[in-house]
């Protein structure tokens, strides 16, 4: 005869003790699952980066061991464990991932900083490179300039002369009367302010020789004129050395009625033959005496 | 010793619901949802970077989705059910892995760019 109370009793007893018989030992792959997700907890890179994914992991844990303790399922319990193994590798490789994604986004700024360096570097030496090139073209212009104020100079002072820019070299042509008067070789008073041109020009380029040529027209012998139109060239030197230039600079020469300019059949044709005629030589260059 | 009726029944009770817990209630329902999940999730992973840079978690993740396949047919659905669970994890465990190594890789190369730009930035220029 039992009563109610034993046979419950010895019935709850029996289960407890068929659920503990039948499960058996703690599974090892609850362990390990345990072992895997405290190294991940453990991982800062986790924290940081895979907090979700860990959380994740735990709660399958958290299942895993209600599966063993409450239930006594080695199956179920084993299953879980392997799938918060695997969890837990997840959390440890999306943390990987993430924190390589950030150095990528560090490697990548200084890469940049490296990048605007080297192109401020590059910029800066162009610039430098601009301003040499344009200081010399800066230099080649002032020098044309300096040229051409120079071409301009002697321009108004072939001007001044009222010279011919001929082959033979600068021809200063002087009328009879503005140096002599008719028949005489000495140097008028009112000579000085027709030769100052001249004197000026020859203070200016002290390089340049010149040949003071005198001529006269057909009047007269041909040695009378001769004679007349070499003094009178070398009145010309003479002034001119007493004004400063040197006589070693000076060839006088006269050639009579030679080389007329003009007909000497009219007393206009006449005066104009009458002429003194200075040719100073080109720049470099000495002057070819007629003959 | 004889038991009245109805302790018999409650026994009985007891043993049935004891061989149930053990077997696993759930054997009533085939865990086809959560076998197709696991395909979906290897057909995923298999278009990712994963069978090129995690072969080995790929292919245990499309081996366990087979093996849950395997397992519905064979009206084994506590295993099945378990086995699409664990391929799911795999896949995306295949996944985290493969997306972490080609992390890694990147930051390696713009490493080496790096280096090669400063290489490059500190040989002397021409004047």
């Amino acid at each position: 005869m039992f009563n109610k109370q034993i046979v419950f009793s010895l019935a709850g007893v029996s289960m407890i003790a068929l659920v503990a018989s039948c499960a058996g030992s703690r599974p090892a792959s609850l362990d390990r699952a345990q072992s895997s997700l405290r190294q991940a907890q453990q991982d800062p890179l986790v924290a940081r980066y895979a907090p979700g994914q860990l959380s994740d992991a735990q709660s399958t844990m958290t299942q895993a061991e209600r599966a063993w303790k409450s239930d006594g399922d080695r199956d179920e319990t084993s299953h879980l464990a392997y799938v918060t193994e695997q969890k837990a590798g997840i959390a440890v490789a999306v943390a990987q991932q993430k924190s390589a994604e950030d150095e990528v986004q560090r490697l990548r700024a200084q890469r940049e900083n490296i990048r605007v360096d080297a192109r401020t570097r590059e910029v800066q030496q162009a610039r430098v490179q601009t301003e040499v090139a344009t200081d010399r073209a800066q230099a080649a212009t002032d020098r044309a300039v300096a040229a051409t104020t120079r071409a301009q100079a002697l321009e108004q002072e072939l001007t001044a002369l009222k010279a011919k820019d001929t082959e033979r070299g600068l021809v200063m042509t002087l009328q009879e009367g503005v140096l002599f008067e008719y028949n005489k070789a000495e140097l008028k008073s009112g000579a000085m302010r027709n030769l100052e041109p001249l004197i000026t020009f020859l203070r200016e380029h002290p390089d340049r020789t010149l040949l003071i040529e005198g001529y006269t027209d057909s009047t007269g012998s041909d040695s009378y004129n001769m004679e007349l139109s070499q003094r009178r060239a070398e009145a010309v030197r003479n002034f001119l050395a007493a004004n400063g230039i040197s006589a070693d600079r000076i060839v006088a020469r006269g050639y009579g009625e030679s080389y007329p300019v003009t007909t000497n059949t009219t007393e206009a044709g006449r005066q104009q033959n009458r002429r003194v005629e200075v040719v100073i030589a080109h720049e470099g260059q000495q002057v070819a005496e007629r003959r | 010793m004889r038991l009245s009726p109805r302790i018999q029944r409650c026994f009985g009770f007891f043993v049935v619901c004891g061989v149930l817990g053990v077997t696993g209630c759930s054997a009533a329902r085939p865990p086809e949802a959560a076998v197709a999940q696991a395909e979906l999730a290897v057909r995923q992973a298999s278009e990712s970077k994963a069978p090129a840079y995690a072969p080995t978690e790929f292919r245990v993740a499309q081996e366990k989705s087979q093996g849950a396949q395997r397992a519905l047919s064979a009206e084994k659905y506590d295993q099945a059910r378990r086995l699409a669970e664990q391929a799911v994890t795999d896949a995306q465990l295949a996944q985290a892995r493969a997306n972490a190594v080609e992390a890694q890789k990147n930051a390696e190369e713009t490493r080496k760019t790096i280096d090669a730009l400063r290489t490059e930035a500190n040989r002397p220029t021409a004047p």
